[in-house]
């Protein structure tokens, strides 16, 4: 009983990260801009927070650094994608490595430099409930906030004029434009407001996680995203859902280890990647067909063929 | 448009073809440079490379304070440092590029960058390239050599004091890769902490990496749910963990550098480095021309016996009481005789199989190719 | 490209040159713009971190460019770049994007190793080299075309599953570095290193594998085939229009297939020249992020063979000069992604007149 308390506690915790990426993704993935970028998002996020949270001892303005700093990424990006009419792959790789080499640059200082981050706080009552209490409620702040994120980013995709605008950019731009809206600047507050979601899952990592900052030390959870928003098929509850599963895949090897069973790491490193293709293969073209319009296009029209 | 970026392009191609026209030859053709004098003798440069940032509260930043004993120890010779040098072929050529700017006397401070110290070393006879805490298995070079502390003694000792100070009986031991020392590590800390303490054992977790911050979180938490409460860890930064132990109101034991700060309430001990009086030696035998045949042409190692070990004990915490303080540094002492080690006979292996018999004291060189956890240690080693 | 549109009148009897000369200007302005603007706002970087940037671009340039060493580790790391990045050019043409470099070259190092050790080193080098890089080729076709089928099966898109493909194939190489390949001797994740005998040859007088050779020549190779053959005039018809290709007769399943599994081929020879001419081992950081790199190479390239040799030594050389930004600047060797993609951003976002996205 306590090895799968610990391990689902362990897989929300660690995936919570993901899980804030992975909504920033969908918004923006909804408006029709896939962001590869995210993962640099996630980078400069996490720095961000760290370096703030360092400098005023307060975590919560670290967090709004967090997202400053990976919406300012994103912003750059939905820039070069919506107004300058580069590749949606090539901007958001580019983006990643400009997020590796500022947050080497500026982030060596504080290595080893301790932060005032998130405690955990067991929500009363709450927390007393067997099993579920132990997984979801004996948590860090920022955790908490990501339960509120999930049904409120539903609430404005699908209940709010707000988000029917930014789902028209993705499903039926010509629509948008034909009622007199822009569709590039519902593209880029989408992507924009990505990447400072992303940022909060960067904040998460660095100052409730693990409460450290290391160069690289999003190591990949920022792809895991992408990949998680094509498999939760762009809904945001699906998005929590496979957030945690992904997380619980990360938390099962330390947790199998500490209790004396050898297993191989690195297969249950590529659970979430593989399960992600199984699930896409299995969905098959109806994936395809519920995918926003227009990324369906970016994904047809890929590079241009000269 | 097209027609000028091909343009372009066939003209960059010609230019690496033309590179390409002088034939082909086998690839163990080494540039060997002429040499005076002893290898590194009178250099007016020394170059540190590290395999992290130096303010990583540990193994690297240890390196860097080193660097800095040296600068004002020899205030004529020019110190070089670079960090973030992974461990492949990069450090070569970072190395090379030392060299380059005059440096004749090279550390490399990682133990994966061996291969690489040792292609410079052979590359180039009149440059010294010591190797921090590798072994060099066939035969040392004229101009290379290994050196370290006997990291577990401090370990051991550390190992006391946790067996003293748990309530659950249960340590934690989180790990990078089963290296040598890290496996030396373990089994002297849970030799220290059965001492005092018979019925401690050692739970491992391995996170495949010198430092990444997401999984050391994980292993420390793994360990922690096991009612664990003692935490250590071989890893280059150490915050995440020691900062998990803290909030889960555990112990601490650290690695590398004191950082009782972040630790208040929880820390015990910890062994940490003193690289100035070794690198100081070092580089003074080198620059006297004295490097080759001395004691660091070869795998050195210092430790309780045979000097002063550079990896010494981290002050005390709250918890650990007068007795423990007295029992360690009794246990301290004893390790510096003959008679004392870590590892005295009888060893048993996680099967129970007797690895060092009764009343045997393996030397460094044995502990060096120790391949098994000791009984009381839970977790499987990677074989 | 459209670079200039066919608003300028030229008289017939102005020379070519002098037309040329006219239709280049305000690219080359664009062009120089966008350059200057990337070192401008690195240069203020460097500022911020207190490094002198005149200092740091002279001693990179000097460092570079006025080492021999350095000019030919430009060459060395340019090689798997130029594989990498025909890699993504061949599916481009068929209008598929392949992210997938990185385990394709990842693939075809494993490949490699595996071909050495199980063949060992009792047969003659030559015979061995042939062994390894067909399995490198093999294995790095095999694994673009599983993504290809995904896609021809199940509508799954390649630039997905060759996204995901790249952490599968990270997987297995750590899964095997850490077990059953591990040089046991120092507990550190790695194979045992290559006899000399397996290793690639270097162009005489360097330390530069051969590699390089292979390079060019498959980059005359590609641009044939491409524009040559009646393959790769399929594959560009099937990558304009895929729908009309089908109705014309053409089999866009084949071209498809054919497409990735050639670029895979090409990235898994890139991972053979890495490991048997670079590295000589498989480690945790095999080949180092290359495939992303040769991915944007391959942008700045606009997907074509001969522009991708050019921007694959610019990436290079960047890189050597990363090196040198950290000895002589004290600046972590990382940051030089920061020039790098301020480059690109310049290049992509700034050298082509505004396109109108709907």
């Amino acid at each position: 009983m306590s090895l799968i308390v610990d391990v689902l506690s362990g897989g929300v915790r660690g995936g919570t990260s993901i899980m804030y990426a992975g909504l920033g993704e969908t918004v923006s993935e909804r408006s029709g801009v896939i962001n590869l970028g995210t993962e640099g998002s996630m980078l400069v996020g996490a720095l961000g927070a760290y370096a703030v949270g360092v400098e005023t001892g307060n975590p919560w303005i670290g967090v709004l650094a967090g997202a400053a700093a990976g919406g300012l990424l994103a912003l750059l990006h939905a820039y070069l994608v919506v107004r300058r009419g580069a590749s949606q792959f090539a901007s958001g790789l580019t983006l990643l490595f400009l997020a590796l080499g500022l947050t080497s640059l500026f982030g060596a200082s504080y290595v080893g430099q301790p932060v005032v981050g998130f405690d955990k706080w067991d929500v009363p009552l709450l927390s007393d409930i067997p099993f579920v209490g132990p997984i979801f409620f004996q948590q860090d702040p920022l955790l908490y906030l990501s339960y509120f994120m999930v049904p409120l980013v539903w609430f404005v995709l699908f209940k709010t004029r707000v988000g029917l605008l930014i789902r028209t950019a993705g499903e039926r731009s010509d629509s948008l434009t034909v009622h007199g809206y822009s569709v590039r600047t519902w593209r880029m507050i989408a992507v924009t407001v990505g990447g400072c979601l992303a940022g909060i899952g960067g904040a998460h990592l660095s100052t409730a996680y693990a409460n450290a900052w290391f160069e690289n030390m999003v190591a990949g959870r920022g792809f895991i995203a992408v990949a998680l928003v094509i498999f939760a098929v762009w809904s945001p509850f699906r998005v929590m859902g496979g957030a945690y599963l992904f997380g619980t895949a990360i938390a099962l090897g330390p947790a199998l280890q500490a209790r004396g069973y050898e297993i191989n790491q690195f297969l249950l490193d590529a659970v979430p990647f593989v399960l992600t293709l199984v699930v896409l293969t299995v969905l098959g073209k109806k994936t395809l067909s519920s995918s926003p319009a227009e990324l369906k296009r970016v994904f047809e029209n890929a590079p241009p063929a000269t | 448009m097209s027609m000028r970026k091909s343009t372009l392009g066939v003209l960059a191609g010609l230019a690496a073809g033309a590179v390409i026209l002088t034939g082909c030859s086998s690839a163990t053709e080494t540039k060997a440079t002429a040499s005076e004098g002893a290898p590194g003798e009178g250099t007016s440069a020394v170059g540190f490379i590290m395999v992290g940032p130096k303010d990583d509260y540990g193994y690297n930043q240890a390196v860097y304070e080193g660097s800095e004993v040296i600068k004002k120890e020899f205030p004529d010779v020019e110190v070089m440092t670079a960090e973030n040098v992974p461990e492949d072929d990069t450090a070569a050529t970072t190395m090379e590029q030392m060299i380059d700017k005059g440096a004749k006397l090279i550390f490399a401070t990682s133990y994966g960058h061996l291969d690489a110290a040792l292609k410079v070393a052979e590359d180039h006879p009149d440059v010294v390239v010591v190797q921090q805490g590798n072994t060099i298995t066939d035969d040392v070079p004229d101009n290379s050599g290994t050196y370290f502390g006997t990291v577990y003694e401090p370990m051991y000792l550390a190992g006391i004091a946790a067996g003293a100070s748990t309530k659950t009986n249960k340590l934690g031991y989180v790990y990078a890769f089963p290296i040598p020392q890290t496996i030396a590590n373990i089994n002297a800390f849970e030799r220290g902490a059965q001492s005092v303490n018979p019925d401690a054992e050692t739970i491992t977790v391995s996170t495949s990496s010198w430092c990444d911050p997401g999984k050391q979180q994980a292993a420390a938490e793994s360990l922690l749910s096991q009612d664990v409460d003692v935490l250590t860890q071989h890893q280059d930064c150490t915050a995440t963990v020691i900062q998990a132990a803290e909030k889960a109101g555990a112990m601490t034991v650290g690695y590398h550098a004191d950082a009782s700060s972040i630790a208040p309430t929880g820390w015990l001990t910890g062994a940490v480095w003193d690289w100035g009086p070794l690198y100081t030696d070092i580089v003074k035998t080198v620059i006297d021309g004295d490097f080759v045949g001395s004691e660091y042409n070869d795998n050195f190692r210092v430790g309780y016996k045979t000097g002063t070990n550079p990896f010494v004990l981290a002050p005390y915490g709250p918890d650990v009481t007068e007795e423990t303080q007295t029992k360690i540094t009794e246990a301290q002492k004893w390790l510096g005789t003959d008679e004392g080690s870590p590892f005295v006979g009888p060893v048993l292996d996680q099967d129970g199989k007797v690895k060092v018999e009764d009343g045997d004291i393996p030397t460094y060189a044995d502990v060096d190719a120790m391949d098994y956890f000791v009984q009381g240690v839970v977790g499987k080693l990677a074989q | 490209m459209t670079a200039i549109t066919g608003d300028l009148k030229l008289p017939k009897e102005r020379g070519k040159a002098q037309a040329w000369a006219i239709q280049a200007l305000p690219v080359v302005v664009r062009w120089v713009a966008a350059l200057g603007g990337a070192l401008l706002i690195f240069s203020i970087l460097l500022m911020i971190k207190g490094t002198n940037p005149i200092d740091a671009y002279s001693d990179m340039w000097s460092s570079t460019f006025q080492r021999s060493a350095s000019v030919e580790e430009i060459f060395t790391r340019m090689t798997p770049l130029v594989l990498a990045a025909l890699a993504v050019a061949v599916p481009a043409r068929a209008g598929l994007t392949n992210v997938g470099g990185e385990g394709q070259i990842i693939m075809g190092g494993v490949a490699a190793c595996g071909a050495y050790l199980f063949l060992g080193d009792a047969m003659a080098p030559a015979v061995l080299l042939v062994a390894m890089i067909a399995a490198s080729v093999v294995v790095g076709a095999l694994w673009a075309g599983l993504a290809a089928v995904l896609r021809l099966a199940a509508g799954v898109n390649e630039a997905i599953s060759t996204l995901l493909l790249n952490f599968i194939a990270l997987d297995v190489l750590l899964f095997l570095i850490y077990q059953p390949w591990r040089e046991s001797r120092t507990g550190q994740p790695a194979t045992q290193e290559l006899t000399d005998l397996a290793k690639l040859p270097v162009v005489a007088g360097t330390a530069v594998n051969v590699g390089i050779v292979v390079a060019v020549v498959l980059v005359v190779a590609v641009q044939v085939l491409l524009t040559r053959t009646r393959w790769g005039f399929r594959v560009s018809v099937a990558g304009g229009n895929a729908e009309a290709a089908r109705r014309s007769g053409l089999k866009v399943a084949f071209l498809v297939l054919s497409a990735l599994m050639i670029g895979g081929a090409l990235a898994g020879l890139a991972g053979m020249i890495q490991f048997s001419g670079v590295e000589y081992k498989l480690r945790p950081s095999f080949g180092h992020q290359l495939g992303y790199i040769a991915f944007l190479a391959c942008w700045l390239a606009r997907h074509k063979p001969f522009p991708i040799l050019l921007a694959s030594f610019v990436f290079a050389a960047l890189s050597v000069g990363g090196d040198s930004l950290q000895l002589d600047s004290g600046v972590p060797a990382a940051s030089i992604y920061v020039l790098t993609a301020l480059i690109l951003i310049a290049v992509l976002g700034f050298t082509t007149p505004r396109k109108k996205t709907s």
